[in-house]
């Protein structure tokens, strides 16, 4: 099946670092797709890349079989690509239903499209990702108020309540204790019979072995390797990269 | 002494519609702009100019002081938003003290130092509003009005979008939204009722100078807004209320001689912010410390 997002030659250097030197990436529909390598590799880089929110100097990207290089990342997400963020960026002074209620409006204009039985449908799906995430019962708190593992789960009500069909997911089970990894895993797998597409960046080899269906190996801004999780984690030299045991 | 509260309240009115305008930008939008004044300036002038060259209408005089501020601060905008946090402050004390050098040296617009005087009392569908009370229901009128559509604005889809790009704009951005234009559809509407506020200035003074738009002034409305309580509805008008009563209520104080008057109040402005800023940063009507 051809890919939902396809990137070919991204490449993107900060002055003398290579970032993202020449990197391919597809993410095939319905499958959860594993990021790994080292700090620095430049897994994050990618995302912006691909997401708009850092420029590449070359290389081309498409979603849906539609080009999107150089677009702004506001069009981007609109066609359906959603992104976490390591530090996750909640909306911090706003309530939790608020934060995912701002994901549910497309329109960056006073009103939106639709009157009062839009509203309806998209309070209804900021209600949903609420309780999917286990949210619901602090749908009123402040997000800066919530603790750490609530905070993930904001982020990831905010993409769920998005209506994206492609998520990009910055490492959003590091810091989890293992009940809310379990609720995370589960909420992931949920997605994807949902017919969702996800990227993950993730330190955590137990949860890529767990989530992933193919693994994207990089080191310094380059794709090493690419195949399914045991024929990437089983490769001695990956590891030893990995690891940071370079010869 | 009625005439004297009378007009007090008068300027309460105006100073509480142009700091409710400037929470737009600040509290909900996070955009820190000292040049409010600026647009303040640009709608009294405006509003002068249709009541001395037109008629006195006030709602034909607000309406072209809010056209003229919105339009002039969205061409103003957009460049200077492309940048972020404290360079948008230095872009816009740049535009203020540009604006001041304009207002001043543009004599055929603005009259100059001497400024634009004999401001004819406003009329509204044809009837003089005779008398400081009925001004002041006019000045009321214009801050409810502004209050309510903030308000509804701010409970709405706009106010979510421009509140979450105050806490992460690269977050809107990745949600879908379009920074630059809800920046701009931001300071265009916090602009429009600043313009608004001049054009009722210039009535209520009958008289408008160089010296009541500086950056002494933005600075002014910006306190009202941080001691109020950026982001909320009712701290722009506890502000208000705090900045403009006190000077007036210390001219009350019998051991206090009139000549330090400034003084003192330069004293307790000064110590009250610091001694705010420490103790409760969000504002008087912001949350209190020690909740998050």
């Amino acid at each position: 099946m051809s890919a939902l997002l396809s990137a070919r030659g991204l490449t993107r250097h900060f002055g003398g670092i290579n970032a993202v030197e020449a990197v391919d990436l597809d993410l095939a529909p319905g499958i959860i797709t594993a990021l790994v390598g080292p700090n620095g590799a430049g897994k994050t880089t990618l995302f912006n890349l691909i997401t708009g929110h850092l420029a590449a100097d070359a290389g081309v990207v498409e979603l849906f079989g539609q080009r999107i290089t150089g677009h702004a990342p506001h069009r981007i997400a609109r066609m359906g690509l959603a992104r976490s963020f390591q530090d996750l960026r909640l909306f911090a002074r706003m309530s939790v239903r608020d934060n995912v209620l701002a994901a549910t409006e497309p329109v960056s204009w006073f009103w939106q499209p639709g009157g009062a039985r839009a509203a309806r449908e998209r309070a209804a799906r900021g209600a949903q990702a609420l309780e999917r995430t286990g949210l619901a019962p602090l749908a009123r708190a402040e997000a800066a108020d919530l603790a750490y593992a609530e905070r993930k789960f904001l982020s990831l009500a905010r993409i769920l309540a998005s209506g994206a069909r492609i998520w990009l997911l910055d490492e959003p089970a590091s810091g989890l204790d293992p009940a809310s990894r379990a609720r995370f895993t589960t909420l992931l797998r949920a997605a994807v019979a949902d017919g969702v597409t996800i990227c993950l960046i993730e330190h955590n080899l137990d949860i890529v072995i767990e989530l992933a269906d193919r693994i994207v190996f990089l080191d310094q801004g380059r794709k090493l390797a690419e195949g399914p999780p045991e024929s990437i984690l089983g490769d001695p030299r990956l590891a030893a990269i990995y690891f940071g045991e370079r010869a | 002494m009625t005439a004297y509260l009378l007009n007090l309240a008068q300027l309460a009115a105006i100073f509480g519609l142009l700091s409710v305008s400037l929470n737009i930008l600040i509290g909900y939008g996070g955009i820190f702009s000292v040049a409010h004044a600026v647009f303040f300036g640009l709608g009294a002038y405006a509003g002068a100019h249709v009541a001395l060259d037109l008629f006195p209408d006030l709602l034909l005089a607000a309406l072209a002081s809010a056209v003229i501020a919105g339009v002039l601060s969205a061409a103003l905008a957009l460049p200077a938003l492309r940048v972020r946090g404290e360079y948008f402050v230095i872009a816009s004390l740049g535009l203020q003290m540009l604006a001041t050098t304009v207002f001043t040296e543009a004599q055929a617009i603005t009259g100059g130092l001497g400024g634009l005087v004999g401001i004819p009392p406003p009329t509204l569908f044809g009837f003089t509003l005779a008398g400081p009370l009925v001004f002041l229901f006019c000045c009321l009128a214009f801050l409810a009005l502004a209050l309510a559509l903030v308000r509804q604005l701010m409970r709405g889809s706009f106010g979510r979008a421009l509140m979450a790009l105050r806490d992460s704009e690269t977050a809107a951005e990745a949600l879908g939204k379009n920074v630059a234009l809800i920046k701009t559809l931001a300071v265009v509407l916090g602009t429009a009722f600043a313009g608004i506020a001049g054009a009722l200035f210039a009535f209520q003074e009958e008289f408008v100078n160089v010296e009541s738009f500086t950056l002494d002034q933005s600075v002014l409305i910006l306190a009202m807004v941080i001691i109020g309580g950026a982001g909320t509805l009712s701290g722009p008008l506890i502000g208000t209320l705090l900045l403009l009563l006190l000077p007036a209520a210390l001219t009350f104080i019998p051991f206090i001689p009139p000549t330090d008057i400034g003084a003192v109040q330069q004293l307790i402005y000064g110590l009250a912010m610091t001694l705010l800023m420490i103790f409760r940063p969000a504002g008087l009507a912001g949350r209190a410390m020690g909740r998050r």
